[in-house]
């Protein structure tokens, strides 16, 4: 039928990703090329991170760092869109307001003690270093959010329940942040730390602070008469509540998404 | 050299699914990496056709317009999780190490999907014989009805066996990829997680495939866009653990 054939070019293998921490930053030639735009430094930060780390360290690493930054805000946003169209009305600007401000407020509470553990342990990092690395850490964390975005949105169109799409989101959250730290954690090891307890230690904190911003800033998922809850909850105890509303709430009398519900989520 | 490998002019290439089938790491990495509009074609309507006739089995226990709506709608519960995951799969290939542009990620697990379809085409014979051979749908069967439980068994496994059959022939070649099984695997494992939970959520959207005892034949109910898979699994194990 088909008796054409030809022979293709042999198709290369690709350079091997190489893994992170087995030759000093920079011993890569194309480490030293400079990180262009934010298209370049999302693609950096997803396929070449030892990159944007040796980009961090140079005297004039004030425009990546700046990039990161927007990077962050913007996904975040997009992300917080998708959240608030569980509920759409204010929700679709309140919800990404709270998210970007959430991620940057738990980032900045937290580099102070970041920068402490880091001197601690011995590592030799100047501030603008460490916040260059927490940038690059929100920017992955918020670039993979937007890879989770269409899959979020699929169940925030067809469920009803606040529970769950809180639980889903919460769980996309927690992937993300795990690759964004496994990248903080990378760079630390380029910072010739002593010890990486301290870093340990610091990751657990800034997953509390990030766990309770989602507190803090309720409602995120569902809606409420105000924008702030103004009544003081741990994020557990919340939670809690959240699980027990919904056991007690019968499957056909599940909130709307709007309105009224808002406040199941208080 | 091993790498010469006689491949067919690519016009509309029904030649290169047994190349496909082979899963050669040579011959896949030069599908995955050579992603002409002719081959994303060829696996859209490998994807139409094998699902499609799977489908039509699937659907033709209840009446032909059953048949028809899920021969139209398994394709679609395959071809818009590639879609909606594509993004995410790509973001994740080099994470776990694995050097894949996104565009080669996409070719990669709709590559994968391509092969589970042809086998779930294969299949579609086998189903509608065993459709042919269960008891008929009668106004006194009942979703616990063991001829409908049999038929829902009989169809998870055709399609989790194409399933598990197409993800494992992507195997040799992200090894080779990567050079490291362990990344192999841990690439296939995250798509085939983040698959699986974007297609369930969209196969419950789009149901039912076979039958539905309170509806009329419906393309997409309007009761259907409630709820999630997930929640549904969650409130019946909640229901048999914690009654």
């Amino acid at each position: 039928m088909n008796d054409q054939s030809f022979t293709p070019p042999p198709v290369p293998i690709p350079p091997q990703l190489r893994p992170s921490g087995d030759a000093p930053l920079g011993a890569d030639p194309a480490e030293h090329v400079p990180i262009n735009g934010l298209i370049g430094a999302i693609e950096c930060v997803l396929r070449q991170p030892r990159r944007v780390m040796f980009q961090l360290r140079q005297p004039n690493s004030g425009y990546l760092i700046a990039a990161l930054l927007v990077i962050a805000v913007v996904c975040s946003l997009i992300y917080g869109v998708v959240v608030g169209m569980f509920s759409y009305g204010t929700q679709l600007w309140a919800a990404p307001v709270k998210i970007a401000a959430g991620l940057l407020l738990s980032a900045l509470i937290c580099l102070p003690s970041l920068y402490i553990f880091a001197c601690l342990g011995g590592a030799q990092a100047r501030l603008v270093e460490v916040a260059g690395l927490v940038t690059g850490q929100l920017a992955l964390t918020t670039v993979l959010l937007i890879g989770f975005a269409p899959v979020a949105w699929v169940f925030s169109q067809s469920t009803e329940s606040m529970a769950a799409m809180g639980g889903l989101h919460l769980a996309f959250g927690l992937i993300a942040t795990y690759f964004g730290l496994r990248f903080l954690d990378t760079g630390f090891v380029h910072f010739n730390a002593r010890s990486s307890s301290g870093l340990k230690v610091w990751m657990l904190v800034f997953l509390m602070v990030m766990l309770q911003m989602t507190t803090a800033l309720r409602p995120i998922v569902g809606t409420a008469d105000s924008f702030l809850q103004t009544e003081k909850k741990f994020f557990l105890s919340h939670w809690t509540e959240c699980l027990k509303q919904r056991r007690e709430t019968p499957p056909t009398a599940m909130p709307d998404r709007g309105g009224q519900s808002g406040s199941q989520m208080r | 050299m091993s790498c010469q490998v006689k491949m067919p002019a690519p016009l509309w290439p029904f030649g290169q699914v047994s190349l496909l089938l082979r899963a050669e790491p040579v011959s896949m990495r030069q599908w995955v990496t050579r992603a002409q509009p002719e081959r994303v074609l060829f696996c859209v309507a490998a994807v139409g056709v094998g699902a499609g006739l799977y489908g039509v089995a699937m659907g033709c226990w209840r009446d032909a317009l059953q048949a028809l709506y899920t021969g139209i709608k398994l394709p679609l519960v395959i071809l818009l999780t590639t879609l909606g995951n594509g993004l995410l799969n790509g973001m994740l290939a080099p994470l776990l190490g694995l050097n894949l542009t996104f565009r080669q990620s996409l070719m990669a697990v709709l590559t994968t999907f391509t092969i589970a379809t042809v086998m779930l085409g294969a299949f579609s014979p086998l189903a509608a014989f065993v459709v042919w051979n269960t008891a008929p749908l009668t106004g006194a069967t009942r979703l616990p009805s063991v001829e409908y439980g049999f038929l829902q068994l009989t169809h998870v496994v055709f399609i989790a066996s194409a399933g598990i059959m197409g993800n494992h022939c992507l195997v040799p070649l992200l090894r080779q990829w990567s050079g490291s099984a362990s990344v192999a695997y841990k690439a296939l494992v995250a798509w085939l997680a983040v698959n699986l939970l974007l297609g369930s959520q969209i196969a419950w959207v789009l149901r039912p495939f076979i039958w539905d005892p309170a509806r009329p034949v419906e393309f997409i109910g309007p009761e259907y866009l409630r709820g999630s898979f997930y929640e549904t699994v969650f409130d019946a194990t909640r229901r048999l653990f914690f009654p």
